[in-house]
């Protein structure tokens, strides 16, 4: 009998004879086959990376010499489309200069694409295969910005993986074409509403697609409800124009918070005589999203007549919206004295806080104290400014002390 | 007697055994999640994350306490940081040190008057400064709280940002690390609480204008060997308890929170030993009091690199307050311990927590004593005591391998073969003296929290600097990442 089996033989007879020792002692051989296992499995795995890399590298550079040939189609496709190594690194070779160039200047290496059979091929395998695969297809469809690729990514959208339908909602982001936008919301939401792909992925592509022609939104957002209205007003809100005016006015009117919130934003850039007033009485919504968003289309449009609004929103129950008008008033530095005395007058020590903290921010504070102590001008009533400002300086300095809810209650 | 001691011994083999299959079982899902994750990132571009109107503020807190090592370092790298709505709050926590003076010559600060709602309770906060060089730069001053979690309450108070990340002082982030991480929020924002990232060694790599520009391992074998305890801890542990929504702790290095979640607790808890842990074992608790589907989930590829202490001493210092910090936190939560309205986390993490990393040392003690007298006695074969003490070797050496493993299929980060083969060798170096010694600063941990002894004590660290050269620097806080084994 060989060495190595009757070894073998006798280790696991002595292994029986042991008795429960025994499982302990295949539990200590298992563990080290596995040892060995996983041992074995790095080094060979360095072994194969460097050699992959080397090969790769090597075969990179030999395209990379002829790479306006193969751009131009002088050398052949078939040179290079069946062997596997080369095709794929002509394709990362393309893709990747197409993420770093314009659409203008895209257009001989889309055609390459094409010409080649790599679009057609990807578009087959975004089609037939399951699982990641399709996902890493779908990945490089949407990398190609080709139109041809938008049915196939479209059809990704109903994939029962959900990692597949966020890679298709990227893809059609990344090909960033109006007619994606149709597909996107067929595609993406069902007919009760509900969403297939998570919201924000889905809000980045629409607004990528819809860059260039914000118009195509328009007619879905009308006929929109529930989540992809807002979904749809949200897009429309960061790319919208004062040419869409109207339909901002009927948004600001919508029963759904997000939505009129989406409107406020909206209208900052819209024509400042309509939106104004809109903006106005969203600034005093009941929902605090939407005074938020309405005081920054305010401070946006910076509009002196928006000074009241602004100053009633700083006195608003919400912090963030009593920063954000402090932050907008601070910008009309010509009115600084008209818009304090009107703080002043509001009796809110939250709103005067806000206001110097805004003040301090913007570096102006110590700036206007001294402007309104040499002022030649109501002597009287820019002392009562200035003390007013120190103690609400004051006020907000003990703000840095922790209290106990209740003492500040009492105070 | 003799029955009791082999009662006693069949039970310690079947818990350890059940460790280890735990952690076996932790590493494949963990292994799974990864490669599922490498899958999933092809497809996310950061720039869309970079770029997007929609993508929701952030602000990076860090506490700080006498760091004025690296103190400006780190500002510079954070600053540095991909992220289109960021705000960097620095709170120096009573430094004693020139720490401020540090951050104020090199940031040009200007005490200023802001807005501060003290909302979470903490110490008093002399004043706030704003950066004249960078306006994402705040600077809140305040009265010493004892503590990491004063501090980081102290600067949610000064923010308004609805995402705020804890970032020690002494630890630098990669640059695109808060996108991966939100990339992963922006999955399911409503849904999602916190999310955690990976905290690795930087000791040994080298660091160049608060820019990590070479990962290699340590020279010290006491700082490889928290390499492989890193390793495990993140790529195993917490990646394959989050995979069932089971996280019971995001390092407090480096951690992603939503601020009103954190508010609505009432911020970190001021007498908590380990403000990590706590934190979260709380924020499960929060969610499922209020019945809201939620997760708490890991993203493995954004990195912190942090300092780990470097000698014994030191060491032993910060394994036995985390030792101190799991058990408070277990104790205060142990009314979590099999209630229905829990879950999974009733039922699996917080008894495992107990069983299987609170009382590790206490059986492991008992464990060695019983086998030991057994086998004097000869109620077992010294043989079988060798062949179970060899199991536990090969079994836990198998484990750390496998951490290696999962770094090299995903990561790479230590990509120099001399530090693959050097990590490897460490992994069958853990397991004597270091695991015995491990055991022992753990029941000095349990020790000192009985005798109620839960004073922050000093850890030296090496600072990293321009070249990365070693220079001795003394803190009297300690990073709070807390690693399970």
């Amino acid at each position: 009998m060989p060495a190595l089996p009757l070894a073998i033989e006798v280790f696991f007879r002595w292994i029986d004879r042991l008795g429960p020792a025994g499982l302990v002692v295949r539990a200590i051989v298992a563990s080290l086959w596995a040892i060995a296992a996983l041992l074995v499995y790095i080094c060979l795995r360095r072994l194969y990376r460097a050699l992959f890399f080397r090969i790769r590298n090597a075969r990179a550079l030999v395209i990379r010499n002829k790479w306006p040939q193969i751009v131009s189609g002088v050398v052949p496709p078939r040179t290079w489309l069946f062997k596997y190594l080369d095709r794929k690194i002509v394709e990362q070779i393309l893709l990747d200069t197409l993420d770093a160039t314009s659409d203008d200047q895209a257009a001989p290496l889309i055609s390459c694409l094409r010409s080649s059979g790599l679009l057609e091929m990807r578009i087959h395998e975004s089609r037939t295969r399951k699982g990641w695969e399709r996902r890493e297809a779908l990945t490089t469809l949407g990398r190609t910005r080709a139109p041809e690729a938008i049915a196939a990514l479209a059809e990704a959208l109903r994939d029962p993986n959900a990692e597949n339908r966020l890679a298709a909602v990227r893809g059609l982001g990344q090909i960033g074409l109006p007619e994606a936008v149709d597909y996107l919301l067929t595609g993406a939401v069902e007919p009760d509403g509900t969403l297939t792909v998570p919201e924000i992925p889905l809000q980045n592509a629409l607004l990528r697609c819809s860059r260039s022609k914000l118009s195509v939104l328009l007619p879905p957002l009308r006929r929109a409800q529930g989540k992809p209205r807002e979904i749809l007003a949200r897009v429309v809100s960061e790319l919208a124009t004062p040419e869409i005016g109207d339909d901002l006015l009927m948004l600001a009117c919508d029963p759904l918070p997000e939505v009129r919130a989406s409107a406020a934003r909206a209208l900052a850039s819209a024509d400042p005589a309509s939106a104004f007033p809109v903006l106005s009485v969203l600034s005093a919504d009941p929902e605090w999203e939407v005074r938020l968003r309405a005081v920054a289309a305010l401070s946006a449009i910076q509009d002196s007549r928006a000074i009241p609004a602004l100053v009633r929103c700083l006195c608003d129950r919400n912090r963030s919206i009593r920063v954000r008008a402090a932050a907008a008033l601070v910008k009309f530095e010509a009115e600084l004295d008209y818009i304090l005395h009107n703080v002043i007058a509001t009796q809110d020590q939250y709103a005067l806080q806000a206001m110097i903290s805004e003040l301090e921010r913007s570096d102006i504070y110590e700036k206007l104290l001294v402007e309104l102590r040499h002022s030649t001008t109501a002597h009287r009533a820019n002392e009562m400014l200035v003390e007013a400002l120190r103690t609400g300086a004051e006020k907000l300095k003990k703000n840095l002390r922790w209290q106990k809810l209740e003492e500040v209650v009492s105070q | 007697m003799i029955a009791l001691l082999n009662a006693i011994n069949l039970a310690l083999f079947c818990y350890y055994l059940f460790t280890n299959l735990t952690y076996l079982f932790l590493l494949v899902s963990a292994i799974s999640a990864n490669i599922m994750h490498q899958r999933r990132l092809a497809s996310l571009k950061l720039e869309h994350v970079d770029r997007s109107p929609f993508t929701p503020p952030i602000a990076l807190l860090v506490p700080a306490r006498n760091e004025e090592g690296c103190v400006v370092e780190s500002i510079r790298s954070l600053l540095g940081i991909d992220y289109p709505e960021l705000e960097i709050v620095l709170i120096n926590d009573g430094s004693t040190d020139g720490t401020l003076k540090q951050v104020q010559e090199h940031f040009k600060l200007r005490k200023a008057n802001l807005l501060y709602v003290p909302e979470v309770r903490c110490a008093e906060v002399h004043a706030l400064y704003i950066s004249t060089v960078d306006r994402r730069l705040l600077v809140v001053d305040k009265k010493s709280g004892g503590n990491k979690a004063d501090a980081v309450n102290a600067g949610l108070n000064a923010t308004s940002s609805p995402y705020v990340c804890v970032v020690d002082a002494d630890s630098l982030l990669e640059k695109d690390a808060l996108l991966r991480m939100m990339g992963g929020v922006f999955s399911r924002p409503s849904q999602i609480a916190a999310v955690g990232g990976v905290v690795r060694v930087l000791n040994g790599s080298l660091v160049e204008r608060g820019r990590l520009t070479t990962v290699q391992l340590p020279r010290r074998p006491l700082e490889i060997l928290q390499v492989i305890e890193y390793l495990r801890a993140f790529l195993i542990g917490r990646e394959g308890w989050a995979l069932y929504n089971m996280m019971t702790v995001i390092s407090g290095a480096f951690g992603v929170f939503r601020r009103d979640f954190i508010v609505e607790m009432g911020g970190y808890r001021h007498s908590a030993i380990g403000e990590d842990i706590d934190l979260v074992v709380r924020l499960h608790r929060l969610m499922r009091d209020q019945g809201v589907d939620y997760k708490i989930p890991f993203v493995p590829d954004p990195v912190c690199w942090t300092e780990v202490p470097a000698d014994i001493r030191s060491l032993a210092r910060q394994r036995a307050r985390w030792h101190k910090g799991l058990y408070d936190v277990l104790l205060q939560n142990r009314d979590m311990l099999f209630r229905k309205r829990f879950g999974r986390l009733g039922w699996i993490a917080m008894p495992y927590q107990w069983l299987f990393e609170l009382a590790a040392p206490i059986i492991e003690l008992v464990g060695y004593a019983s086998m030991l007298t057994a086998a004097l006695l000869g109620v077992m074969s010294i043989h079988f005591f060798l062949q179970f003490l060899i199991f536990g070797y090969t079994f836990g050496s198998l484990i750390s391998v496998g951490a290696v493993l999962q770094e090299e299929i995903t990561y790479r980060r230590y990509n120099r073969k001399r530090d693959v083969a050097l990590l490897i060798m460490f992994c069958f170096l853990e397991y004597f003296p270091y695991r015995q010694l491990q055991m022992f600063w753990r029941m000095q941990g349990l020790w000192q929290y009985w005798r109620g002894d839960v004073v922050w004590k000093q850890v030296r660290r090496v600072g990293f600097g321009e070249t990365g050269s070693a220079r001795a620097q003394s803190h009297e806080a300690e990073a709070s990442t807390v690693v399970p084994q």
